[in-house]
């Protein structure tokens, strides 16, 4: 028998669905009610973006990628699984990235158009990231605690960022601001497929989206 | 407070006794247990001692970080396991916080007399063999492990030398090595034939039977005990079964004992002569208890195996 062909999707999961979402659940428990800062601090990184101080709407993310590595990935999710600690790694580069990015203003588009179809792509999704992941598992039965919220957990972090990154950012500077939200979308959808749970389609949907604009945005 | 004696036995009385006491003795025990038999336990290795047949496997199940709600939860499956008559259970440093949670366990039960502690080295989790094993009793809480085997083959050469080593020194009680899903068995016959292992340990279930054609009769030939793992097949048997309303044969109870599909998964792997016991996991008392009781006599017949694998493959 092949070692390599022999192995599932599940293999690579060390963890059921029961402790992922219990997982979810205890950050909501734990950072209550920070929500509502982060969730404020996304809302004005969308507004200052849409009213082109982009290079202040580049910032403000970072310090939220780092706040999820280590209270997501560094303090919880690593004891689950060994690679978490990777991933919280790859969380602090995206936080360094951004502030890069404010400083050198490398990529930034600093008169995005609300018309252009990256930047429609973008607030869109960063809407969703921000209003409709939250609602999703309270919506489905959960409790509120379950909800998914941008700057506590992961997912949210991610889609919202890969959005607000497509109104934000051109050419090359937009495809590597986009890698690590964009390989996390994949990791995670891969996770929940292999849970059993209908999340993991929802963010393969976003990545599919959110790729028609990086090909756009990547046009300048 | 006399109490008069009202009856005495005669000498003829007490002859009759004995007889009565030494013929009943002497008739097979297996019929008389049927259905209400106590777990069924094989010998290993060499070993007079005797391990029940089903064991408890921590893969997925018992990775719950410092999440106190199951934590608690896990305790309550591990309480189930042991007062149901369990002893080996199995864990690796791949599965996450399972060794920490058994540690839990372990502290909030008390370590049972009945506890066989098989534990896992395994390189990526860093550390050489010896540095693993002292890491993982911590997380245990426990003085030794009865078992301690190379996961997945990793770096084998190195971590069996190695765990000889502290075989011999006792600070572990047996030493064997892992593998799972069917892979490398050329390997693994190879390590049979040339080490001096206690345990293999290998997928086999009733789809899964690549085992029996040689690993099996070696591992009988040389006296090496035999862990099954994922039996369900990673729950996906179980889950298959139940999704199709597959109903258990009528024969499953008269020629097996078997009363649910739990039964007759787990005593088609464990009534192999060669397979010393089954690690399946859970993370519900419910499902514990389904397993224990498979582990219970009587146990299908080799033409009643046989009877069982070409029904599976009917469906």
């Amino acid at each position: 028998m092949n070692a390599w062909t022999s192995y599932q999707l599940q293999d690579f999961i060390p963890f059921t669905a029961e402790v992922y979402f219990r997982l979810l659940e205890r950050m909501g428990e734990t950072f209550w009610p920070l929500h509502l800062l982060t969730l404020a601090l996304g809302a004005a990184t969308l507004a200052l973006a849409l009213r082109h101080s982009t290079r202040l709407a580049c910032l403000l993310p970072s310090p939220v990628w780092a706040f999820v590595a280590v209270t997501f990935f560094f303090q919880r999710y690593a004891e689950l699984n060994w690679a978490g600690g990777y991933v919280g790694y790859a969380f602090i580069c995206q936080a360094v990235l951004l502030v890069v990015m404010t400083l050198t203003g490398w990529g930034i588009d600093k008169r995005p158009s609300h018309t252009s179809p990256p930047v429609v792509i973008g607030m869109t999704i960063t809407l969703f990231g921000l209003i409709v992941m939250p609602l999703m598992a309270p919506m489905s039965g959960g409790s509120w605690y379950q909800a998914e919220v941008f700057g506590i957990h992961a997912d949210p972090t991610a889609v919202t960022t890969l959005g607000l990154v497509l109104i934000m950012l051109r050419g090359l500077a937009l495809w590597i601001a986009a890698i690590i939200p964009a390989l996390w979308l994949v990791v995670s959808g891969l996770t929940l497929q292999a849970l059993d749970s209908t999340g993991g389609a929802v963010l393969f949907a976003v990545l599919a989206i959110a790729l028609v604009g990086l090909v756009w945005g990547s046009k300048r | 407070m006399s109490h008069p004696i009202k009856y005495r036995i005669t000498r003829r009385q007490s002859l009759k006794l004995m007889g009565a006491t030494l013929a009943a003795m002497m008739l097979p025990s297996v019929p008389l247990l049927a259905n209400t038999g106590g777990i069924h336990r094989k010998t290993f290795a060499g070993s007079d001692k005797k391990l029940p047949v089903i064991g408890m496997g921590t893969w997925r199940t018992f990775n719950v970080g410092s999440d106190p709600k199951l934590l608690n939860a896990r305790t309550e499956v591990v309480k189930a396991f042991f007062e149901l008559g369990g002893g080996l259970i199995d864990s690796s440093p791949m599965y996450g916080s399972a060794p920490d949670v058994m540690g839990y366990a372990l502290q909030e039960l008390g370590t049972p007399e009945s506890l066989f502690s098989a534990e896992k080295v395994w390189s990526p989790a860093g550390g050489a063999a010896r540095e693993q094993v002292a890491e993982l009793k911590e997380r245990w809480k426990v003085e030794h492990f009865d078992l301690v085997q190379v996961h997945n083959l990793t770096d084998w050469r190195e971590h069996l030398a190695a765990l000889q080593e502290m075989k011999a020194e006792g600070i572990i009680r047996h030493v064997g090595i892992t593998t799972s899903h069917g892979r490398r068995h050329s390997e693994i016959e190879q390590i049979m034939t040339s080490e001096d292992i206690d345990f293999v340990q290998l997928t086999y279930n009733i789809t899964h039977r690549e085992a029996e054609n040689r690993l099996l009769p070696l591992a009988d030939e040389r006296g090496i005990g035999v862990i099954a793992n994922r039996p369900y097949d990673g729950g996906s048997l179980i889950k298959n079964l139940k999704r199709r309303n597959a109903p258990l044969p009528e024969w499953a109870n008269a020629e097996c004992g078997c009363d649910t599909w739990a039964d007759f998964l787990l005593k088609f792997i464990v009534s192999h002569p060669a397979i010393t016991c089954a690690v399946p996991a859970t993370t519900q008392v419910e499902h514990m208890r389904e397993n224990m009781r498979a582990g219970h006599t009587p146990m299908p017949s080799p033409d009643a195996r046989q009877r069982m694998a070409d029904y599976i493959e009917s469906l």
